[in-house]
């Protein structure tokens, strides 16, 4: 179901009103000709209203109640100075809020669903003068800033947003955000004090990967990954076996899940590794091919921004994928691969019919698929058993490219 | 650019202007003769030299004495520079120009102490000066 109007989404949102709201809702649902919609049922309550003398009491609404098929979609808008984050109630397909991020903010989810929040960078003059770059915390049903936490002079590392380059550890304490430059470091943010900690010295490397309150991993240039405890004020750096060899290349959005460990990492031609982290060490799984090797030949290749998706109950993996030339890694895909991440066996490949940037699922037990069309703006969300197409959200900002979710299932 | 120079650094560098007439800007602790890159071919032959090349700096790190020169030339297409965070050269950072292939930059330390350095773009580039 297709939202019908965008300035409809303000009323759900903290700013609106519901005087404006219910004259927007009439307006728009007499313009609906598409059978039922959200509009039209928003219009016939309006009726029904009016036509029963009930008056008008605006307020501001707060959302439905955080559950696992809440999704949320944030707009890097091809590098605007200030963006947009869009929740949508993946069941029905509405908006049910938004939030404001300047450049390129970066969405954060606790997986219990008990708030929300983003890092983020602003200047005084937009684009220009002082910078700011801050962490703020949300209230997940009144969207409300519930801490807003300055961090040090320039820490943030400015990059496409990269799902997993920021990170909340597993108990929801600290926000982990990561420093390009001068040098590798990783930042702490305690959202219990809501302050700054202290920069954390690493290799080179980069992404974070929660694995306890104070333990970390990341990737690194030498083909390792970097353990990285903060336990009690130290920082101690260990790294692992090199896991792949330097010609082959791991795509900027593996996916992982913070609830059972598991870093799943594809490489350019959908080679398959994947990792169980715990605080003691990495566990490496034995690598497999995503894609046959006659797909490979007919140049199949995994493609696009948000790549990979991982459902932890059933322990599958959700690859984007489509037939491309070998430098066209960042391009829309069509297609997605649904595999046992225990045996590598395909489970279904499931034809998307659209030009899909990103993808992820809601980690219920029956989950749905979504697929992000930056170039269109819009999110379809499949049934992720069937591959069927239940439902869509168009206007969602000008280049939507991250999806992100609460893993509050069992 | 060169950035963060503090007042200290700008009369140092008035003063070196001054007395040697030929170095176009200092820093607390170090002094540059040319502000932009200059050709390879002009490096003196018994400089003190670190080359650039697949993407480290090859000799990584270099003792030298108070008052001397080191020359970093870069061997490859790929930009490179010498950088410090703030606080290693002078109160505030310092970044040199960024070097093409065949382009060298020089520093002159001016005070005893170790100094590591990095490559801007690159942060995975680290070398270091000892000046005894």
């Amino acid at each position: 179901m297709v939202f019908p109007h965008a300035s409809l989404r303000l009323c759900l949102t903290r700013i609106g009103f519901g005087l404006t709201c219910s004259a927007l809702s009439l307006g728009v649902a007499l313009a609906q000709t598409d059978g039922a919609s959200e509009g039209q049922r928003a219009a016939a309550e309006a009726a029904a209203a009016l036509a029963g003398g009930e008056a008008d009491e605006p307020v501001i609404l707060k959302t439905p109640a955080v559950d696992t098929r809440r999704v949320y979609v944030q707009d890097p808008a091809h590098f605007a100075a200030v963006t947009q984050q869009f929740i949508i109630d993946g069941s029905t397909g509405r908006v049910i809020g938004m939030t404001d991020g300047g450049f390129l903010a970066h969405p954060l989810a606790a997986e219990d669903g008990s708030f929300f929040a983003q890092v983020s960078s602003v200047w005084s003059r937009i684009a220009r003068g002082d910078r700011t770059d801050y962490v703020e915390v949300f209230d997940p049903e009144t969207l409300l800033p519930t801490a807003d936490i300055e961090l040090p002079e320039d820490a943030r590392f400015l990059i496409g947003t990269y799902q997993w380059m920021n990170a909340l550890t597993p108990d929801n304490k600290k926000v982990l955000f990561y420093q390009f430059s001068p040098a590798p470091a990783v930042g702490v943010v305690d959202l219990e004090a809501k302050q700054f900690e202290r920069m954390l010295d690493v290799p080179d490397c980069y992404q974070i990967f929660p694995a306890s309150p104070t333990v970390f991993y990341m990737n690194c240039r030498d083909g390792s990954l970097a353990r990285v405890d903060f336990a009690n004020g130290e920082t101690s750096v260990t790294n692992t076996q090199v896991f792949h060899a330097e010609e082959e290349l791991l795509i900027n959005h593996p996916a992982y899940s913070l609830r059972s460990g598991r870093l799943v990492w594809p490489t350019y031609t959908g080679k398959i590794y994947q990792m169980d982290l715990t605080e003691e060490a990495a566990g490496f799984r034995e690598p497999f091919e995503a894609l046959t090797e006659a797909e490979r030949a007919d140049n199949w290749r995994p493609g696009g921004w948000q790549q990979t998706a991982y459902h932890r109950q059933s322990d599958r993996i959700y690859l984007l994928v489509d037939q491309r030339d070998q430098w066209r890694h960042k391009t829309a895909s069509r297609f997605v691969l649904v595999i046992n991440a225990e045996t590598g066996e395909r489970i279904n490949k499931i034809a998307l019919g659209q030009e899909i940037d990103s993808i992820n699922v809601s980690q219920d037990a029956e989950p749905l698929l979504y697929a992000l069309s930056a170039g269109t703006q819009t999110l379809h969300i499949y049934d992720a058993d069937s591959g069927e197409e239940l439902r869509s959200v168009n206007q969602l900002g000008r280049g939507p490219q991250i999806i992100m979710t609460h893993d509050m299932g069992s | 650019m060169n950035s963060g120079i503090s007042r200290r650094s700008v009369l140092t560098g008035l003063g070196l202007a001054v007395i040697g007439a030929s170095r176009v800007f200092a820093q607390d602790r170090i002094s540059v003769l040319h502000e932009k890159p200059v050709p390879a071919s002009d490096v003196p032959a018994d400089a003190i030299t670190v080359e650039i090349d697949k993407m480290k700096y090859q000799t990584p790190e270099v003792t030298i004495e108070a008052g001397d020169t080191v020359y970093w030339i870069n061997r490859e297409v790929m930009p490179h520079n010498v950088a410090f965070k703030e606080g290693i050269v002078a109160e505030g950072a310092f970044r040199g120009e960024m070097l093409t292939k065949d382009q060298a930059y020089a520093i002159t330390f001016t005070e005893a102490g170790s100094f590591d350095y990095f490559c801007t773009p690159h942060p995975f580039m680290r070398g270091k000066v000892i000046v005894g």
